[in-house]
């Protein structure tokens, strides 16, 4: 977080310069002033969002994701393992060593990788922030439109790529 | 706004009720405010820069490589604009929001997305030294089609139904 701070102060900086060159300070007020006004509109709903993002990490857990990755191969187990990437929780320095722990575990690759691509599509904690900050109706499209994206990619995985990146992980023996 | 707002209270009480069954409903009220905390820093600085490049992005530039006019490029534009988007969800989404309300096409505004959650480089550092750096590379090859392909839906949806 404290890197993301920095390089958005360091892009805010820039903005605010360009923006203090190419119309001065009347310019960089109407600016400020247009973020304030997103702010009050938004800042109740952020709080709300961070009020539903923090009950829906503690209702599905770890150990529960764990199970149901075990339990299934096949188109089946595309399915469920996108859905239960996007309804893994936790960011990506928890997501991947997660993910890693599986290497040995003869899980096969393609159902890794449609839960990944279900991680990065669905991801049902950014869901409220991307309702409250991007719009709901961009949220609801864009979450319509992308629905089958990790199913897809599951699919092309098992078709063209079952044993995985060769020499990475997944030799032909961790087929189930 | 008011709308959503009163449908995330709901949910999150709710939510509250479903983990008090497990004894987990303030772990998790205490785990939500705390993010709140992280992020919101983050949140007003990104809406402080959402709101300057609004004022700074000339309409000029919007129409011609943006707005739905721009069809095809605006997609392309999008998929790779969101791929070098180098910022989380709090400072991502109000960037493109005002992309959006600058007068970006739907096509490219899906396409960014798209291409933020799904391409996005700043990721790929931490997944390839867990899976490797082909790793990487294949989720990226099999990903970009997919995200022009939502661009050009969003792009019809927006010449058809809007």
């Amino acid at each position: 977080m404290k890197k993301t701070l920095i390089s958005l102060a360091l892009a805010c900086f820039v903005v605010f310069l360009l923006a203090y060159i190419s119309g001065g300070l009347s310019l960089v007020a109407e600016g400020l002033l247009k973020a304030g006004q997103t702010a009050i509109q938004v800042l109740l709903l952020i709080v709300a969002a961070f009020l539903v993002i923090g009950q829906l990490q503690n209702l599905i857990s770890t150990e529960m994701i764990k199970s149901w990755l075990q339990k299934f191969s096949g188109n089946k187990g595309i399915f469920l393992s996108s859905l239960t990437g996007g309804l893994f929780p936790g960011g990506p320095y928890i997501f991947y060593p997660f993910l890693a722990g599986f290497k040995d575990k003869g899980i096969p690759f393609y159902l890794l990788f449609a839960f990944v691509s279900g991680k990065q599509t669905f991801d049902f904690t950014r869901l409220p922030l991307e309702i409250s900050l991007l719009t709901p109706w961009l949220a609801l499209v864009r979450n319509v439109i992308t629905l089958p994206v990790p199913f897809i990619t599951g699919l092309i995985s098992k078709r063209f790529f079952p044993h995985g990146v060769k020499g990475i992980l997944w030799e032909e023996g961790d087929q189930r | 706004m008011i709308t959503t707002t009163i449908i995330f209270v709901i949910l999150a009480l709710f939510l509250f009720i479903l983990n008090r069954k497990k004894g987990k409903h303030w772990h998790g009220l205490k785990a939500g405010l705390r993010q709140l905390v992280v992020a919101l820093p983050v949140i007003l600085l990104a809406l402080f820069l959402a709101g300057l490049l609004e004022v700074l992005i000339p309409e000029e530039f919007i129409k011609r490589w943006l707005a739905q006019e721009a069809g095809f490029t605006g997609i392309i534009l999008g998929t790779f604009g969101g791929m070098i988007m180098a910022f989380g969800p709090y400072a991502s989404y109000p960037v493109i929001a005002t992309i959006y309300g600058s007068g970006a096409g739907l096509g490219t505004t899906l396409a960014l997305v798209a291409g933020w959650t799904l391409l996005g480089l700043s990721r790929v550092p931490f997944e390839s030294s867990f899976f490797g750096f082909r790793f990487s590379l294949l989720r990226m090859a099999v990903h970009l089609p997919l995200c022009i392909f939502t661009g050009v839906v969003g792009h019809f949806i927006e010449l058809l139904f809007l």
